[in-house]
């Protein structure tokens, strides 16, 4: 491939510098004029302005103007768009050696709709979209301590969920419409400035790889929900599609600098039982304890929590002369977690450059990126031992030594492991991105484009215990090292070729794209580690010697190779047809099954253009949207249709006499493993009113998944092992969609009182279908803590996937659940009238995904101040309460070294464990104010531009009665000793020079 | 433009679209394949060991990690910790504390067919003859010879594959004898999805003592095989136990055979150990009374099963965890109150019979009111990660101490028990057997039964006491019919006093998701 590529670009280069000579003269004008926002008729920089049916196009400067040169003489459409905006499309005559001017005033849009769509290979005007895409702009991103680009878009989108770990910069869970998976990821794709990342965002051995993005150089996401948006990525599509793209240069040198400063505080901490309700409860449940108890009275969890800072600092000069532009970025990020030992730290680059070359007819672009991030983490099992350590017991002895249980079943001085373990990781990653845009000399509306991108990231995650660590001195380990340093590089080679124009006499527009991509990814994963060190005293920065250690070293490969092609074709710019169409072929499947086809078809009716509609109504906007198409999902091991010999470590051997041997296995699998196939389907209607002052979606879609990838049971005997990762069975997720934008208050006047509001609904049922062929109608999921193995979820046909595996308690005389010190048959309902309670008595039982998940946004405005505010709904999901049901109970108190119970307990009285009780399925429906913003801004302050002061608090405000401390608690529903939530302060300074 | 570069520029985008690559195939570089494993000769050895070390460890990284099954956990998905279980905590000799998934339904005899426990004993029945299928294929005689293997390679090779036979043998006896009728896999069987035919629980019987029959000559005679290895002695063993319980896997009693292979491991190089404690410690690999043992290395097998798991959940309480070799105890395993009346003095500290010396009675009570707190039942560290002369084992987390899977005192207790049954011998050495085990528990003849006193009830009791936690409990019960609807212990049925079951509980259910899977197969009845 890459003799092609040089090729090409030998081509291509050649091909230019002889075209530059051949320009004819004297048959052409110029265009020029000024774009005015509609509402302050202020100038509006960096709008797109292009003439229809032709290459040609420019940005305009700060003032507003433009100036479009050397442009054939002839009767034209000029474009003039800008995301945010509504696009106009202005018509414009331009006679050989005259200068035609136009002046142009856009509309801004509703709250966060966008005028322009960021689709896959290209963009799109919100009018002509037929699938569903949203693309939200900065003026709509969160704001305050953003740290992962993600949290941008928290419940900006109908249909996107984001899922916060709550550690600062910690791993985000992003489900468009549902999950389509249960083995495979459910993340969508992501695309930054064209470079498709692997799923999961790449290679991080700290925390959320997607960390690496500054979201302070990001311009706008694009949210691609449907298959007919989606299908054009084909194998990676079926979890939706989301597309950064990263601010570029605009005319004239501007320079801005923002800088914020936040103090993070627990919102909400767990409730253990405090000394003296503990005492009370060994009195009752467990007297022969009572010598065991200490005299103290401390609050351990409050002992590992702090009140967290953090800051941040951004640099970007961006600038731009003639036709070429460019950003340059920089940025600092230091953010504590609020339990000890958590900070995340980022420092960051980002340089955007593009011109336009042989007089415009190359455009050359490219976006690199760099940064650092390095990642501290509270040492595992600090917060677990704070959750359970007994409340009675001091944090150091009398003689200043940290307090240790001498029974090893005890929790860890939390203490002594924050002073003693360290565990840090540090990501060094950069991608790029280069692009040769040519637009073929007198073929019309033809131009081609290749792009070479790349991801190189180098990261370590390093973890260490000394010797004198409370869980090295009981096992007697010794101290131990660990060392993993994973490192990746993908290479991304894509050409398409574009051909739009004017069907002239049909009244028809055409827009075809076509194109081949090739993507290979190559990693290696070295891992180091030792044990029973000869010295501690180095920590993390060296191993001098140990008695035990072992290097390992794993390379993967895979490779993802595709030809696509998408038609998009508008009949009297009022119906819209789209076509597409991509072949993959990957390297993780099996002779046979590597090549796939993925298809979708779209349309779309501009009602509103017909005659008997347009301006005889209120409304404005009325399109009819249907799309159909087929996504696949491939994000799962590499060689999985491998059978291949594993041979045993070291710890793993089998003795023979004297000898010890290493033992071989050879694995099971299935050799035609394929791909996960998704086909979704989605009606949808577009309206505005009253001049779009209030304009809006209403979508309701389905996505059918087949050939599932499970890990199931085959026939005991007929494999190598006793599952088997086959494709197996179906899951279905539909739902309905609705986002309502409305200008609620319009400026009539400068700096009068604006309010713009979003507001979004989604519903999204979620149900398996079949798991045929093999293995079990039931999947035990839904690991909890407590016991060893335990699981409290299942997937079964006919329920949600992940849906909760229970006991129903019986209903006693008093109409409650019968709970407390009682046996099992006397509790529960013996569903199956055997006699006895085991665990065949389970049923499913709710399930962890909302019914309906609202967001709203609200943006106001009054002379210098700016006030915004996002929140958030779920309504009907459930979280089973690990933290409840490990804890809350008194068996808890026995053993040699007793461990704190959960404040709840004594509502349930239970007297053991009853981890597959149903009261533990805790209703988690909330509402949260995720975001409050309130901003001044004073304009032209002595030499500055702007200046902008603000201040934020996220997470403000939490309503639920959900007893645990965070009703999100994971995309999949059990809530055991997350991370604490933080409410979040920052005040910050945004200034342009 | 030049109209060449033109030409020259519109073929090289034919190119890039023509002439694109478009091969994706990518071979596993850090991974070895069927292709290129036996080109190294110790593959073969290694194969071998796998198929030993799945009766000891989890996966192939110790102390976890890539397990050989998929289950909820993968130390509890051990071989002989499943089956110990499964033959320990439904009798009365041991309940555990743990309220892990669905164990204590094992405590009870209440289990169902989605029990996870029993679940992984049938997979690791099922995964350890699909792995001797595999090794046979791999070393048939048309694979060695195109591989060129010969000379004493081969001769070593043919060895392995009477091994890997005996392998096979032992985990189908272990299936027919939890779970009755199951499906019969051989080498022969092609490997992919299709559901094998179950097979009668005789049929199988008749295929492992035919399978026993027919390898025992190429293997080398009793106690001549290295240690941890099969050799005639554990092909004898294996045949009495499955000859002593014929009646119940067949309807044919066959103590005559049971007790002609009894006399095969007696006649082997074993003697009784004169320390008994010896065969339960840390050193017990150099005990001399060992048939057949699945060895264990606290650094070098490192996994939570068995022996790791027994020694850790005996201890809790007010128990000393270094006096058992080991960091700290797990507050699991103890007796039922039942046990007790076994010994004389109720195993008390007064008790002629060593064989309960090791009870603990501080802070434990006899009755057992609640099954998941641990000082409620005598605590019984049968097994301990210290040696014999008092010496720690070499990690405190993993013992040292190998699973004593067959031992000739059990050997004495078979011919005892064939010869009582009427399977030929002389009672005059059935007695003289039984009273040198307990002359090794008493010190001296003190404790000698006379042959008026050695019925075939006694033989369970003395079974009882000689084999206490052995895992041979529920086999011994359902011989004598006393496991289900004759016979009551704390907790049997499901309540503090216990009851008697259902008939149905003398088998396991198959797994309900293995029934799902194989349409082949039929429950057993009454689940």
């Amino acid at each position: 491939m890459f003799v092609g590529a040089r090729r090409l670009f030998a081509a291509v280069t050649f091909g230019l510098l002889s075209a530059q000579a051949v320009h004819a003269q004297g048959t052409t004008g110029r265009i020029t004029g000024r774009v005015l926002e509609t509402a302050s008729q202020g100038p509006l920089a960096n709008v797109s302005v292009t003439l229809v049916g032709n290459s040609l196009g420019t940005y305009t400067r700060p003032d507003g103007g433009y100036l479009l040169t050397a442009v054939p003489a002839g009767a034209y459409r000029l474009r003039v768009a800008r995301i945010g905006y509504t696009a106009k499309e202005v018509p414009v005559t331009v006679v050989a050696g005259e200068a035609s001017t136009v002046d142009v005033t856009l509309d801004a849009l509703a709250a966060q709709l966008a005028g322009v769509v960021t689709v896959g290979y290209g963009t799109r005007e919100a009018r002509d979209r037929t699938g569903v895409v949203e693309t939200i702009t900065e003026r709509t991103f969160n704001t305050g301590r953003v740290i992962s680009p993600e949290q941008l878009i928290q419940a900006k989108v109908a249909g996107v969920q984001v899922v916060d770990n709550n550690e600062p910069g910690g791993g985000l869970s992003i489900r468009i419409r549902g999950g389509t998976s249960v083995n495979a990821s459910n993340e969508p794709l992501f695309v930054v400035d064209g470079v498709p990342l692997q799923i999961g965002g790449g290679v991080s051995a700290g925390r959320n790889p997607l960390n690496f993005l500054n979201p302070a150089d990001i311009e706008s996401i694009s949210v691609l929900k449907d298959a007919s948006a989606t299908a054009i990525y084909g194998s990676r599509g079926a979890n939706g599609v989301v597309i950064v793209t990263t601010k570029r240069g605009t005319l004239g040198t501007q320079v801005t600098y923002g800088t914020s400063y936040s103090n993070s505080v627990v919102a909400k901490s767990l409730q253990m039982m405090d000394a003296a309700a503990y005492k009370a409860a060994v009195q009752k449940y467990a007297p022969t304890q009572a010598s065991k108890l200490g005299a103290a009275s401390t609050d351990w969890l409050d002992a590992i929590q702090r009140s967290a800072a953090g800051q941040e600092h951004n640099l970007a000069v961006s600038g731009g002369k003639d036709a070429m532009r460019y950003r340059l970025s920089l940025n600092y990020l230091g953010q504590d977690g609020v339990l000890q030992g958590t900070t995340a730290r980022r420092i960051g680059s980002s340089f955007n450059y593009s011109d336009r070359l042989f007089n415009d007819q190359f455009e050359v672009k490219t976006s690199l990126k760099a940064s650092r991030n390095d990642d501290w983490f509270t040492p595992g099992g600090v917060l677990g031992s704070a959750t359970s350590m007994a409340p009675t017991q001091p944090l150091r002895n009398t003689d200043g030594t940290f307090f240790q249980w001498s029974d090893p079943l005890g929790a860890n001085n939390p203490l002594s492991d924050l002073a003693l373990v360290q565990d840090r990781g540090s990501t060094f990653r950069t991608i790029g991105n280069f692009e040769g845009k040519y637009t073929i000399p007198r073929v019309t509306g033809l131009s081609l484009t290749a792009r070479v991108g790349y991801d190189f990231a180098q990261s370590s995650r390093t973890t260490f215990s000394p010797a004198t660590a409370q869980q090295d001195v009981e096992s007697t380990r010794g101290g131990r090292f660990d060392r993993n340093n994973p490192r990746q590089v993908n290479t991304v080679f894509e050409t398409f070729a574009n051909y739009a124009r004017k069907l002239e006499g049909y009244n028809s527009d055409l827009d075809v794209t076509a194109g081949y991509t090739y993507e290979n990814s190559q990693g290696d994963y070295p891992s180091f580690f030792a044990q029973k060190l000869s010295t501690s005293l180095l920590g993390l920065n060296g191993v001098p010697g140990a008695e035990t250690q072992g290097n390992f070293l794993d390379v993967q490969e895979s490779r993802l190779i595709s030809g696509f092609a998408r038609m998009n074709y508008t009949l009297n710019d009022k119906y819209l047809l789209t076509a597409s169409i991509r072949r993959d072929g990957s390297s993780r499947f099996g002779p046979g099954q590597q090549w796939g086809v993925f298809p979708s078809l779209a349309g779309a009716w501009r009602i509103i253009d017909e005659s008997f509609l347009k301006d005889k109504t209120p409304l404005s906007d009325l399109k009819l949207r249907y799309s159909w198409g087929v996504n696949g999902n491939q994000a799962f091991g590499n060689y999985l249709f491998v059978s291949s010999y594993s041979t045993s470590n070291q710890q793993a051997l089998v003795q023979f006499g004297n000898q010890y041997i290493n033992m071989i296995r050879p694995s099971a699998v299935d050799p035609s493993i394929k791909w996960e196939q998704t086909t979704s389907n989605n009606v949808g209607v577009d309206f505005g009113l009253f001049s779009d002052r209030v304009t809006g979606t209403v979508d309701y879609y389905t996505k059918d998944t087949k050939d599932l990838i499970f890990r199931v049971a085959v026939p005991a005997g007929t494999n190598l092992s006793n599952f088997v990762t086959t494709n197996i069975g179906s899951l279905q997720n539909k739902g309905v969609e609705v986002g309502v934008n409305a200008r609620l208050f319009e400026a009539r006047s400068e700096g009068a009182f604006a309010w713009d509001a979003n507001l979004n609904f989604a519903t999204n049922t979620n149900k398996v279908v079949k798991i045929t062929g093999a293995g079990s109608d039931a999947i035990y999921v839904g690991g909890i803590a407590g016991g060893v193995g335990n699981n409290v979820q299942v997937l079964k046909p006919g329920y949600a996937v992940n849906t909760f595996l229970v006991y129903k308690h019986q209903i006693g005389a008093d109409g409650k659940p019968v709970t407390g010190d009682k046996a099992d048959k006397d509790m529960y309902v013996d569903q199956n009238g055997d006699g006895n309670i085991n665990f065949d008595d389970r049923v499913p039982f709710k399930s962890p995904q909302p019914k309906m998940i609202i967001g709203h946004t609200s943006n106001m405005s009054w002379n210098k101040v700016d006030l915004s505010l996002t929140a958030r709904a779920y309504l009907g999901n459930y979280v089973y309460n690990n933290v409840s049901s490990n804890l809350g109970n008194f068996q808890v108190l026995n053993g040699n070294a007793p461990a704190n119970v959960y404040a709840g307990a004594s509502e349930f009285g239970f007297t053991k464990p009853q981890y597959w009780s149903e009261l533990y399925v805790e209703k988690a429906s909330f509402l949260r104010i995720d975001n409050i913003t309130l901003g001044y801004t004073l304009n032209k302050l002595r030499s500055l531009n702007t200046v902008r002061v603000f201040g934020t608090v996220q997470n403000a405000f939490t309503s639920t009665k959900y007893t645990g401390i965070d009703p999100m608690a994971g995309v999949n529903g059990i809530d055991n000793n997350i991370y604490p939530l933080s409410r979040i302060f920052t005040a910050g300074l945004n200034i342009g020079f | 433009m030049n109209p060449n570069a033109r030409k020259f520029l519109l073929g090289g985008l034919l190119l890039v679209g023509v002439g694109a690559c478009t091969d994706v195939t990518l071979e596993p570089k850090s991974a070895i394949s069927s292709t290129n494993v036996f080109n190294e000769p110790a593959a073969y050895k290694q194969f071998l060991a796998k198929l030993y070390g799945g009766l000891v460890l989890t996966g192939q990284s110790g102390p976890f990690g890539n397990s050989d099954l998929t289950t909820n956990d993968e130390g509890f998905s051990q071989y002989m910790r499943l089956y110990w279980q499964m033959q320990e905590l439904p009798t009365e000799e041991a309940a555990i504390a743990w309220g892990d998934g669905a164990l204590q339904e094992l405590n009870t005899q209440t289990w169902g067919a989605t029990n996870p426990f029993l679940t992984s004993m049938y997979y690791r029945v099922f995964f350890q003859a699909s792995m001797v299928n595999e090794f046979l294929r791999e070393t048939s005689d048309a694979k060695l010879a195109s591989r060129g293997v010969s000379g004493t390679l081969a001769t070593e090779i043919k060895q392995y594959r009477a091994e890997a036979r005996f392998l096979r043998a032992l985990s189908y006896w272990h299936g027919i004898d939890l779970f009755g009728d199951i499906p019969l896999v051989k080498e022969t069987d092609p490997i992919g999805k299709v559901a094998p035919q179950q097979a009668k629980r005789a049929d199988i019987f008749a295929y492992v003592t035919s399978e026993l029959l027919a390898i025992r000559n190429e293997l080398p005679p009793a106690g001549g095989a290295q240690y941890g290895r099969a050799d005639q002695g554990a092909v004898a063993m294996l045949l009495a136990k499955l000859y002593l319980n014929a009646q119940v896997y067949t309807g044919t009693a066959r103590y005559s055979e049971a007790r002609a292979e009894a006399e095969r491991v007696i006649a082997g190089s074993y003697v009784l150990d004169p320390n008994f404690r010896r065969i339960f410690s840390a050193d017990n690999h150099t005990s001399p009374e060992l048939v057949f043992a699945l060895p264990q290395d606290g650094k070098k097998s490192q996994n939570y099963g068995a022996m790791t798991t027994f020694v850790h959940a005996s201890v809790g309480g007010d128990m000393s965890a270094a006096e058992y070799g080991i960091n700290g105890g797990w507050w699991g395993l103890r007796l039922k109150p039942q046990v007790l009346s076994w010994f004389p003095g109720n195993g008390g500290p007064t008790t002629p019979d060593k064989r309960s010396e090791h009870f603990f009675f501080q802070n434990q009570s006899v009755a057992m009111n609640e099954l998941t707190n641990f000082q409620q039942g005598i605590a019984a560290p049968k097994f301990s990660n210290k040696t014999s002369t008092g010496a720690a084992g070499s990690d405190g987390e993993f013992v040292d101490t190998d699973y004593p899977m067959f031992r000739l005192g059990d050997a004495y207790l078979i011919y005892a028990e064939a010869v009582v049954r009427g399977g030929g011998g002389t009672r005059v050495l059935a007695l003289d057997y039984i009273n040198r085990l307990r002359r090794r528990a008493y010190g001296n003849n003190s404790g000698d039964i006379t042959d008026a006193q050695m019925t075939v009830d006694f033989m369970l009791d003395e079974r009882g006491r000689e084999l206490l936690w052995e895992g041979t409990r529920r086999q011994d019960l359902i011989r004598y019919g006393r496991f289900t609807t004759v016979g009551v212990w704390a907790w049997k049925g499901n309540v503090v006093a216990g009851r008697v079951t259902d008939a149905k509980y003398n088998l396991f259910p198959l797994p309900a998701s293995e029934l799902l899977a194989n349409p082949n197969l039929k429950q057993n009845t009454g689940y």
